[in-house]
């Protein structure tokens, strides 16, 4: 039955991935950014949680506290480093590396404050297992499976039935006439990246749960996730979070076949076949 | 007369789009033909069918009687037709000499290969296309702005500089895009003039334009198209006085 | 005096380095951070060749330069066929995959313990082990390395690169191969990269996965950032100006895992502050 153990796993990393791959999408769809800076957001997104959760702070009020941190984290890169650029003409290429800077910042001020060992993130009621159908879930897995699937319901609620979110699917679709329209696209990137880095934070306090915390992490986790952006199709929601955790379960299931260390070579694999077979990804709008 | 560049059936879609339907006309060696039409007609589409950065769906091009169907961009340009950009894409940070440079064609020194091992070569082959390149640039009336970046131009020397850019790639039929748009006055002339000196010197082409004073002036025969289909192909009196046609370019505009 | 020379030796193959980089990114503008992923190739296949054949130090690094010509190839040719962002991801992913080879495929390159004792270099009956004997082969290589940089810049074949940046449809249109343009510059990156590995590998008898992971790929964006991009120049003075830092940093007494992670910050600042302010480096031009 160890597949069938693999394929739980996969499933339940994947709803992990899936909020990183959405919340991207978000951001990239909406600035056209390749924010890879959000790997760094992720990391701390682990690392505010666990030290609230040090000093004592319930775990629901720990996690609210990260998350409010990275949302506020990411009106900051949007505000102080993407928006200057932007506005100083910066080319394509300046704004990758300037967010390749700051995704080295991120994580070296955490490992710089936390060291780059890994920290286990020991809570009471997180290895408890539930026996589910034959198979047995940590709460853990549990929590990340309740919460991914209601971050992929909350955010195609947002984009689709909030105001907020349709003025940011206009502005996604053609900036152009959401500023002459009095849209204020600029206005709506800091929240739309502010929104995206909240909620990368779930997924960055849920995964170490299991793994411990790590400062670069968030490297491997955001191309996994990009990729599963990609391969969905950019700009469709529901084709990043499905694509996530069908990776997710093949790097689980590939595990019978060979061991962890190359599952970097499976996830790079899928990204091969697509941009051969399907560039344009599975849901293209 | 025989066909010089021939455009059979030509149709291409964007999604429900239809851009261009069963689009057909000829151009005639050593004659300027003036594409025109109501915006949206597809006439910049037609270029790009034409010199390979579009697959039709259907239809066939051909050039002096050889099928271009299947080239790239760069095989149609080796066959002898070259065209410009309605917004220019020159090279900004280059000056006006270097992109008539980047045009030429087979130059010594292109490969890393030949820039490292014979680089006195490729050295001496520079100095002899530099001055040909100043030529081109005399022929536009440029020869002055040679060293200047071309972001420092007019709007009108750049204009003038994406036909220099066209002229070195030493092509015969030229299609050029709107190559008087946004222009007026002293450097609407100038152009123009530069057109009719590219004819005697015996080029072909095929330009788009907007302006029926410059299509009155200096086309020898004029293609009407609308909605991508070709409605009328003639001189450009037949085709600027007919009513019925009038009624599409000027009323049809929605 | 020794530490002197190795300081220069180190910088001068980081130069040979840099001008891989300033060719993909600075001038044909590729994003690219799996170069360093290639200079190990470079290094790890040297070190392979020296110490378990018979083969020759020159073979051997010309050995190195071929291969990472092919691969840097295969590696750039899905910035021909994808959008720029595509090729973010490609890049990333190469460079974890190569990371994760060099750690793991323990039987070639020694995994995470990496290759001790690697044979210096033998040129002409000469060992060169002291770091003052090297310096001659480095600044060799370096100096081989920008003339041929220099030589490409001034030929139609330097112009050709620039305009392809600019704007690769219209290069098109001009009846020029942006695809072997391309291909032949990802080539020559790939020599360049190569060679430095080699020169790496012998030079400091040790290899492992830290010296060619991404951080390393971070740390060459940082130099051909700071000296300034598509110049000459600007990478040559870069690699001196970042291998400086760490020096620098050894003055102020910070404990060894706070001390790695504060280089790499501060190449990440590096990277933000020149982008926003001076997006032309020292001695650039504006990327």
């Amino acid at each position: 039955m160890l597949w069938l153990h693999l394929l739980v796993n996969g499933l339940v990393s994947g709803c992990a991935l899936g909020m990183v791959a959405v919340s991207f999408s978000l951001i990239f769809a909406t600035t056209k950014i390749f924010h890879v800076a959000h790997a760094g957001v992720y990391s701390m997104g682990g690392y505010l949680t666990w030290s609230a959760l040090r000093h004592g702070a319930p775990e629901p009020l720990a996690l609210l506290i990260g998350i409010v941190a990275c949302g506020l984290l990411g009106a900051l890169i949007q505000k102080l480093l993407y928006e200057r650029l932007a506005r100083s003409g910066a080319t394509h290429l300046v704004v990758l590396i300037a967010s390749l800077g700051a995704s080295a910042v991120l994580q070296n001020i955490i490992a710089g404050v936390y060291t780059s060992n890994v920290l286990r993130f020991a809570l009471p009621w997180a290895d408890r297992t539930v026996p589910i159908g034959g198979v047995l879930l940590s709460m853990t897995q549990i929590v990340t499976v309740g919460i991914g699937l209601a971050t992929y319901a909350g955010v195609m609620w947002f984009a689709h039935r909030t105001g907020l979110g349709k003025r940011m699917r206009a502005v996604a679709s053609n900036p152009f006439l959401a500023e002459i329209t009095r849209l204020n696209p600029r206005d709506v990137h800091v929240v739309v990246v502010a929104l995206g880095s909240a909620i990368v934070c779930l997924p960055g306090a849920l995964v170490p749960l299991d793994l411990g915390l790590q400062p670069f992490g968030g490297v491997p986790m955001l191309l996994t996730a990009t990729i599963a952006m990609i391969a969905g199709g950019v700009g469709s929601i529901s084709g990043a979070f499905v694509l996530a955790v069908a990776i997710a379960v093949l790097q689980n299931l590939s595990l019978l076949v060979m061991p962890g260390e190359w599952s970097i070579g499976v996830t790079f694999f899928v990204f091969v076949i697509f941009m051969l077979f399907r560039p344009r990804g599975l849901f293209a709008t | 007369m025989s066909a010089y560049l021939r455009v059979v059936g030509v149709s291409k879609s964007f999604g429900g789009l239809r851009a261009l339907n069963d689009c057909s006309f000829t151009t005639t060696k050593g004659l300027i033909t003036c594409l025109v039409g109501p915006n949206g007609a597809g006439k910049t589409t037609i270029f790009n069918a034409i010199t390979g950065f579009l697959v039709p769906d259907e239809g066939h091009v051909a050039f002096q009687g050889t099928s271009l169907d299947g080239f790239s961009p760069q095989q149609v340009v080796a066959t002898g037709i070259a065209r410009s950009f309605q917004n220019l894409r020159l090279f900004t940070d280059l000056t006006a000499r270097d992109n008539v440079l980047v045009a030429m064609p087979g130059q010594a020194g292109e490969t890393p290969l030949g820039a490292i091992f014979r680089p006195l070569h490729a050295a001496r082959a520079t100095a002899q296309r530099r001055a040909a390149a100043r030529e081109v640039l005399a022929h536009v009336g440029l020869a002055d702005g040679a060293d200047t970046m071309v972001r420092n131009l007019s709007y009108g020397e750049q204009k003038l500089l994406s036909i220099a850019r066209l002229l070195a790639t030493g092509a015969e039929l030229l299609l050029l895009d709107e190559p008087t748009s946004g222009l007026s006055g002293a450097a609407l002339d100038r152009v123009m003039e530069v057109l009719r000196g590219l004819q005697t010197d015996g080029k072909t082409l095929l330009v788009v334009e907007h302006n029926t004073r410059v299509v009155q002036q200096i086309a020898d025969e004029v293609v009407f198209l609308h909605q991508g289909h070709v409605l009328a192909q003639g001189s450009p009196q037949e085709i600027i006085t007919d009513p019925a046609l009038a009624e599409i370019y000027f009323g049809g505009v929605i | 005096m020794d530490f002197f020379y190795s300081y220069i030796a180190l910088a001068e193959i980081y130069v040979l380095l840099g001008l891989s980089t300033n060719l993909l990114v600075g001038i044909v503008g590729i994003f690219s951070v799996s170069q360093a992923a290639i200079f190990g190739v470079g290094a790890y296949v040297v070190a392979y060749l020296l110490m378990n054949t018979a083969v020759p130090f020159l073979p051997a690094l010309l050995a190195a330069a071929a291969l990472c010509v092919a691969l840097n190839i295969l590696v750039t040719l899905p910035s021909l066929r994808v959008s720029g962002d595509y090729f973010v991801v490609t890049s990333f992913g190469i460079q974890l995959l190569a990371t994760a080879i060099f750690t793991n495929w323990t039987a070639g390159t020694g995994g995470a313990a990496g290759l001790p004792g690697v044979p210096a270099p033998l040129i002409f009956g000469q060992e060169l082990i002291e770091p003052g004997a090297f310096l001659g082969l480095a600044t060799a290589g370096m100096a081989l390395g920008c003339l041929g940089f220099w030589l490409i810049m001034r030929a139609p074949f330097g112009r050709l690169l620039r305009a392809i940046r600019e704007d690769e449809l219209a290069v098109a249109a001009l009846g020029k191969s942006v695809l072997r343009a391309k291909v032949s510059a990802a080539a020559l990156a790939g020599a360049f990269a190569g060679t430095a590995g080699g020169l790496y590998a012998t030079f400091l008898s040790f290899i492992d996965p830290s010296s060619f992971d991404l951080d390393a790929s971070i740390l060459l964006l940082a130099m051909v950032v700071v000296g300034g991009a598509r110049t000459l120049a600007g990478s040559i003075i870069g690699p001196f100006v970042l291998l400086a830092l760490p020096q620098a940093l050894a003055l102020i007494d910070l404990p060894t895992s706070v001390a790695a992670a504060a280089r790499q910050l501060i190449y990440g600042v590096l990277l933000i502050v020149f982008m926003l302010f001076r997006p032309q480096g020292l001695l650039g031009e504006k990327l």
